[in-house]
């Protein structure tokens, strides 16, 4: 096994273990999903504001799980 | 004894409405997939350059300036938005109060997100509406680019350099196969440049910052640098934990340019590889699937972009120093 295919592989390695982060922003986008949807249960009449507000903490948890993605790619596709 | 039996012809025909078109599709990708099977994407994270020479050459801190695929599809949003605005612009003033087509979806659109603007900035809506819509817009056509055949998939072929996967050319197409060819593609989407990513990001915390000194003058700025809160809250240390408080928001307006640009660069880059990667191990409908899915992942991250400007600019306009007030207005 020549060098070039162990870092190959640690990079491989690297970037899936990085995607383990994902795991926070998947619970906090069901959390707040799961708050979101009971707070409409509960009073259907502000439904749009719920949601907007639920779309911005999404995007918030999302955040992130994007950090994560980033320096996966990073790690597979710039460095070398 | 009529009813079920039409009810049932209805059922078969409406299956047949989209059965036949799914099967065309399938057989037609299938097609597709024998004579040109898909060749492997070679994901590359910086954008290519599209000529040898740089368009401007600067002093050194910035550099050759070269003309890249993105920067085209950067050119082409502002033609698309122009020719959009130009449109529109003509429907309105040729005094015909009833919109149609495109004027009718852009009333329709720019009057939910200035509803949207009017319950968040309250009086500042008309400070804070044209960034929230622009960045709206922009941040759409860019990731919505996304769905044209043709782009991130048109483009030069190039050699590739030693050990990088190549595929074969023939005549203007590009085979599967052991080859050294590659294509550098002549648009590709915006949003998967971190530079347009960062300059969007940086626009929208400058112009946060600008209007809040419009609203809030020069004490706006005791935001980040609370120093005075050391001398004037009574217990001193309750002074300061503020100014680290403050020093805190400081180091999250710098926080917000990263958060802004890595997500939305994030998303696409992601969507973008995803559907070329299952267009390559799945090619028939799979694809389809996923245009759909980046359809909607497009608008969303549009909204999200405008949304946070929108939050964050008429944060801004706030006094601060009542987290409670703010909560109840």
């Amino acid at each position: 096994m020549d060098a070039q295919s162990i870092i190959t592989a640690a990079k491989l390695i690297g970037a899936g273990l990085a995607m383990i982060g994902a795991m926070g922003g998947g619970i906090g986008i069901g959390l707040s999903a799961h708050g979101a949807v009971q707070g409409i249960a509960r009073n259907p009449d502000v439904a749009g504001q719920i949601q907007t507000n639920m779309i911005l903490g999404i995007a918030f948890a999302e955040a992130v799980a994007i950090y994560c993605l980033v320096v996966a790619l990073l790690i597979l596709f710039v460095i070398k | 004894m009529a009813d079920p039996t039409n009810a049932a012809g209805k059922k078969s025909n409406k299956w047949k409405e989209i059965g036949l078109p799914l099967g065309i599709a399938a057989a037609l990708s299938a097609l597709g997939w024998y004579f040109f099977p898909p060749v492997m994407p070679h994901v590359q994270l910086p954008a290519e350059n599209l000529t040898h020479h740089p368009l401007i050459s600067l002093p050194m801190p910035i550099g050759d300036i070269y003309l890249t695929n993105t920067l085209v599809a950067t050119l082409l949003i502002d033609v698309v938005l122009i020719a959009l605005v130009i449109a529109v612009q003509k429907a309105t003033k040729s005094g015909d109060l009833i919109p149609r087509g495109i004027t009718g979806v852009f009333e329709a659109l720019l009057e939910a997100l200035y509803n949207l603007t009017e319950t968040t900035a309250g009086k500042w809506t008309k400070v804070i509406f044209p960034y929230f819509a622009t960045f709206f817009l922009v941040v759409l056509v860019a990731n919505w680019m996304e769905l044209i055949p043709g782009v991130d998939s048109i483009g030069w072929l190039h050699e590739v350099e030693e050990g990088a996967h190549g595929a074969i050319a023939k005549g203007p197409f590009l085979l599967a196969g052991e080859g050294h060819y590659g294509v550098v593609p002549w648009v590709r989407v915006a949003s998967t440049d971190l530079n347009f990513t960062i300059a969007l990001a940086l626009v929208s915390v400058v112009m946060t910052q600008v209007i809040g000194v419009r609203a809030l003058g020069l004490p706006y700025f005791t935001k980040f640098f609370n120093i005075k809160a050391i001398f004037t809250v009574k217990p001193w240390w309750m002074g300061l934990i503020d100014f680290f408080v403050s020093v805190l928001e400081s180091i999250s307006e710098i926080a917000k340019v990263i958060s802004f640009s890595f997500r939305l660069f994030g998303n696409i880059f992601a969507g973008s590889v995803m559907l070329f990667v299952l267009g390559y191990l799945v090619p028939i409908l799979v694809q389809s699937a996923v245009l759909v899915l980046e359809t909607f992942v497009g608008i969303v991250q549009a909204l999200v972009f405008g949304m946070l400007t929108l939050m964050f600019m008429s944060l801004a306009t706030h006094p601060h120093g009542g987290e409670h007030e703010e909560a109840h207005a």
